[in-house]
């Protein structure tokens, strides 16, 4: 089934350095933009990393972890995730 | 005749800094702090390479203030970020005020300055879309005994501040500089249709050269309250010191303030930066200025009033009068704004009826 | 090189400087201007302050602080106006016997307001061979008698509510300054270290019955002293409950330790690498305790291990 045209592209939001110190599988980061100090899993902060690297959809993201990209349950909760992190000023649709 | 205050013998000529003892410093923080100038003048002495020549502990007092102003910058970029987003939709030019155009344009008269709240213009008929389309992004209205709203709405020129529910920032939406009930009315089209768009930054614009000067003329010399006085002036200076550095500058200045109905203010202006602030003006701008003046014996009365109250906002540099200066503007300010009847109830209102909700600055 | 201390004034001219252009005193880091014509708060300066050096009148003060009669003020058309002409945000007045826990608070309030050239952090801290703990906590987890009870067996007083850790190199910069108890404290405090030298208890504050301990002759005189910090402990004392630490993993510890901190978020990324260099550079514990004595102990066994 092919992807529709409307999934998005996300990419990490300009001005974001994701100034970041980890430990034991947790993350704390930095947001330029807001100033606010974000707790993550170490994964999230590898899949700010990899949009730092390429924007991607959340298929190619699920794929890139190793996932089938195509299942909706998955990507439902990349998208979930994205809008979160989207909230947080950290990543962006691209238009 | 008193020396003038340290605070705007520094303002006036940055290199004089390296001149100050300890215990002018000691005094000089103070000036500073109470005009809410601090980082400004930290960033003056830099700028005039003379920073090292203050003594140690009021450079690190210095670089405090400049610490928050830095943040203050950064927080300011975001919510620029987010008002654009929002207002995209709307389809109309973000036209920034006062202290948020100087920081987003980058311009001297921002350096060090601190602002509370976001200014915006757009037109009138459009206030409605602005207010609802701030409000689905998180923007919230303040101000909600009916007084107020009607004070805001009514009578003033702006919508009561919003403010957002979650990061507390707070926008002012303006329709035009001056409220509707003043008896000069300077037109906001014209002020629309000459702003210029900022470069580096997409969607947002300040007001022309010439405008954003008659508007801090303008905001100072028919504000209420001074408490920000020699802040304010001191934009105007750096306003006129950059800009005037333009070709046709200055003799576009008092032809706008002709076309705009603003002579006086240009006149208050441009005599007490001149005359506190030593400000470059070319005596020809001074000459067609002075055709704004009020009748001579007025003009000795604002003369006393303004020298007072535009001086930095400390008891080094109180004198008994002041008090009754500052007072007597506060009434004056007002009356420029709102007819006098309207005047006496709002104040009354205002110091029994509202709730207190004073922010600090 | 020594400076004059407040006990070599003598009541008369500490009263005058009170009265008249300031007296200019220094803590830790900060050179303060006091003015004041109350004169209990001025014997009560002499009592605590004494080893505290003072300046002349020409020297340059970071912080300018006025505390006068409460009448005084309510003359004057804007008394906010009034605060606020020396920099300082206008406190609601108390009565007139809490003058020195108001003048506790308002130089607490100078400095975490103020003093971005380091992160402060509400924290007591404590300084032993060369390193030093810190003890963030909310109101009322006991921190203020744990480390009133660990100055009194052993260890330096850096200070009781501010932790100033330095941007650069993440040192501690002392600010030794009495110790604050508030009620059921001051009287452990006065069993547990008798000699200690305490203000009478002042009532119905709005935190209770509060007193405060002079820091000791030798936390003044070393307070140009920075030390390292080597532990992070999150006190709770809890009737009964035995000693014990828990380690605390380092990326939680970050966000409490944010949370802690008076000018994190104004420090922006250099509040956040401050902090991220604390919880790498310290072991932090969430720290239970029931008993002073045991207490005590568990911070000596800490400071062996690590020598």
């Amino acid at each position: 089934m092919p992807h529709t045209c409307s999934a998005p592209v996300w990419r990490l939001v300009e001005g974001q350095r994701l100034a970041h110190r980890c430990h034991d599988g947790q993350c704390v980061l930095f947001n330029d933009l807001t100033g606010d100090t974000h707790l993550l899993e170490h994964a999230v902060l590898d899949l700010l990393a990899a949009l730092r690297a390429a924007p991607a959809s959340a298929a190619v993201l699920a794929g890139a972890d190793g996932l089938p990209d195509s299942d909706p349950g998955i990507l439902a909760e990349f998208d979930e995730l994205l809008a979160d992190l989207a909230a947080l000023s950290l990543v962006e649709a691209l238009p | 005749m008193k020396p003038q205050p340290l605070l705007l013998q520094a303002l006036r000529a940055p290199a004089a800094m390296a001149r100050f003892g300890e215990r002018d410093w000691d005094l000089l923080l103070r000036q500073a702090l109470a005009s809410n100038l601090a980082a400004t003048l930290g960033l003056l002495a830099e700028e005039a390479g003379v920073l090292a020549a203050v003594p140690e502990r009021a450079r690190r007092r210095l670089g405090w203030a400049r610490t928050v102003w830095e943040r203050h910058l950064k927080a300011v970029d975001f919510e620029l970020r987010q008002i654009g987003r929002a207002l995209r939709e709307t389809g109309l030019p973000v036209i920034l005020l006062k202290g948020t155009a100087y920081a987003a344009a980058g311009l001297p008269a921002g350096a060090g300055r601190l602002f509370s709240d976001v200014d915006l213009l757009v037109p009138k008929e459009r206030l409605a879309d602005v207010e609802s389309v701030l409000m689905l992004h998180g923007w919230a209205g303040t101000h909600l005994d009916d007084y107020d709203q009607r004070y805001y709405r009514e009578w003033m020129h702006e919508l009561p501040p919003m403010q957002h529910m979650r990061r507390a920032s707070v926008v002012d939406v303006h329709h035009t500089i001056l409220p509707e009930t003043a008896a000069v009315r300077p037109d906001p089209a014209r002020l629309r249709a000459a702003a210029r768009a900022i470069p580096g930054r997409e969607g947002l614009y300040t007001l022309a050269p010439c405008d954003m000067v008659l508007h801090s003329a303008v905001h100072l010399f028919s504000e209420g309250e001074y408490h920000h006085g020699l802040r304010d002036l001191f934009d105007l200076h750096r306003l006129l010191c950059h800009f005037g550095a333009a070709p046709g500058f200055w003799a576009a200045l008092p032809e706008r303030a002709r076309e705009l109905e603003l002579e006086r203010p240009l006149c208050y202006a441009l005599r007490y930066c001149t005359r506190l602030l030593g400000t470059p003006v070319p005596a020809a701008v001074l000459d067609a200025a002075r055709g704004g003046a009020p009748n001579p014996a007025l003009l000795a009365l604002m003369d006393a009033l303004f020298l007072r109250a535009l001086q930095p906002p400390h008891p080094s540099c109180a004198d008994a009068f002041d008090g009754a200066a500052r007072a007597a503007l506060y009434i004056r300010g007002n009356w420029l704004r709102m007819p006098p009847l309207m005047l006496s109830r709002h104040l009354f209102h205002k110091a029994f009826l509202s709730p207190k909700a004073e922010p600090a600055q | 090189m020594a400076m004059p201390t407040l006990a070599s004034l003598g009541p008369r001219e500490l009263r005058a400087r009170l009265r008249g252009p300031g007296l200019r005193l220094q803590t830790g880091p900060f050179v303060t201007c006091i003015r004041s014509p109350l004169a209990p708060l001025a014997d009560t300066l002499a009592a605590m302050y004494a080893d505290y050096p003072v300046l002349d009148d020409g020297a340059l003060a970071d912080f300018h602080v006025r505390l006068s009669g409460p009448t005084g003020l309510r003359r004057l058309v804007r008394p906010q106006v009034h605060f606020h002409y020396d920099g300082m945000a206008p406190f609601q007045p108390l009565p007139l016997d809490q003058a020195f826990p108001m003048f506790e608070w308002a130089m607490n309030w100078c400095v975490s307001s103020q003093a971005h050239s380091w992160l402060v952090i509400h924290a007591a801290v404590i300084e032993r061979g060369g390193v030093a703990a810190i003890l963030p906590a909310p109101p009322g987890s006991g921190k203020s008698t744990l480390c009133a009870a660990l100055v009194n067996r052993g260890w330096r007083l850096l200070s009781d509510e501010l932790t100033l850790v330095r941007l650069d190199d993440g040192l501690i910069d002392p600010l030794p300054r009495p110790v604050s108890l508030k009620n059921a404290s001051i009287g452990i405090i006065r069993d547990y270290a008798p000699d200690a030298a305490l203000t009478r208890p002042v009532a119905d504050t709005v935190k209770g019955t509060v007193a405060h301990m002079r820091a000791s002759g030798d936390s003044v005189a070393r307070a140009a002293e920075a030390a390292a910090p080597a532990w992070i402990v999150f006190p709770k004392w809890q009737a009964g409950a035995a000693a014990e630490l828990t380690p605390v993993a380092r990326a939680p510890a970050h966000m409490r330790l944010a949370e802690n901190a008076f000018n994190y978020s104004l420090l922006g990324e250099a509040g956040f690498q401050a902090v991220g260099r604390l919880v790498d550079d310290a072991r932090t514990f969430d720290f239970r305790y029931g008993v002073l004595d045991d207490a005590v102990a568990v911070f000596e066994q800490l400071l062996r291990e690590r020598t």
